[in-house]
């Protein structure tokens, strides 16, 4: 009725909202993705499980820095996204460099930390609880990497494309995305480091 | 509030600095609380538990409400909302369901 009229006065937008709605789906179909790992990491980590425990390989300091990383890289991506309302193209770029420094620095931390454990006997193959440990933990960090990867793209393509209406949509499924990412991490090191060090 | 200036958000919700900053602050410390309560480890472990699963879930709805800017303004973001409960609903089934199995399977192998 109503909305007949505006979804006509607004068509362009609408079908905007359609495609972003669609990766929001995605998002959700990915959440599920990591329920699955979640569910599989906690039923592997029952007290008495195989193999050597966590708790003597994780430094929560160390974590905590990571924790940090990834959600100052959130907060910059929130500040490109709000700076492109004026329409220029160097703030946007600016703080998405930001968010890609700290982005790689979480990464770069994980890797670093994984090379650890590896190296101190807590490798994929000891144990059933480690192997979910890093199927759990490297399925975030690849994502985020992915995710990397991504916001490389987007500092190529503002310089070159201005800020027009597809740059911002993209900037929108990215930031669904790169936000999503943060959410499952708040699960992570509460689960996996908090009560693994418990 | 008064949005002026036409910006699409596609329904994800309007973005603002002072949403953000208020989101990123109340991040900062309801991260610091579940670390520093493990790491100097005054609570029991049953509250340090609590203590963990609140700083979470509280945290989760600061960055969906201030971050993802969920809201119910529009037809779309409504969708949104509501694809999000579903998926939370699944969520549940696969985590919760899996936990009940197996407890269920340890209780009665154990007895």
């Amino acid at each position: 009725m109503s909305s007949v009229a505006v979804a006509h006065h607004e068509h362009h937008h609408d079908t905007d909202s359609i495609d972003v709605f669609g990766f929001w789906l995605y998002i959700l179909t990915d959440c599920i993705l990591f329920a699955s790992l979640f569910a599989t990491y906690v039923v592997l980590h029952h007290p008495g499980a195989y193999g050597p425990d966590l708790k003597e390989h994780i430094s929560l300091n160390y974590v905590l820095v990571e924790t940090f990383a990834l959600l100052a890289s959130n907060f910059t991506f929130g500040l490109a996204i709000i700076s492109m309302k004026k329409n220029k193209v160097q703030m946007p770029l600016f703080w998405l460099v930001l968010t890609f420094i700290f982005g790689a620095i979480f990464v770069g931390m994980e890797v670093t930390e994984f090379v650890n454990l590896i190296e101190e006997g807590y490798s994929y193959t000891t144990s059933g609880a480690a192997s979910a440990f890093f199927t759990l933990v490297g399925t975030h960090g690849l994502h985020v990497s992915f995710g990397l990867l991504w916001i490389l793209t987007m500092i190529i393509q503002i310089p070159m494309f201005g800020i027009n209406q597809t740059i911002k949509r993209r900037m929108v499924y990215l930031g669904l995305f790169w936000n999503f990412l943060d959410i499952v991490w708040i699960f992570l090191f509460s689960i996996v480091y908090l009560m693994g060090a418990m | 509030m008064g949005n002026h200036v036409h910006q699409p958000d596609f329904g994800t919700g309007e973005k603002s600095l002072g949403i953000y900053s208020f989101g990123i602050l109340l991040c900062v410390v309801l991260t610091l609380i579940p670390f520093w309560a493990v790491m100097h480890g005054t609570f029991s472990r049953g509250e340090t538990l609590v203590v963990i699963f609140i700083s979470a879930l509280l945290q989760f709805l600061v960055q969906v409400v201030c971050f993802l800017r969920l809201n119910y303004s529009t037809e779309q973001s409504k969708m949104n909302v509501l694809s999000f409960y579903l998926a939370i609903l699944i969520l549940f089934v696969i985590v919760g369901g899996s936990l009940w199995i197996m407890w269920s399977l340890r209780y009665n192998m154990m007895h």
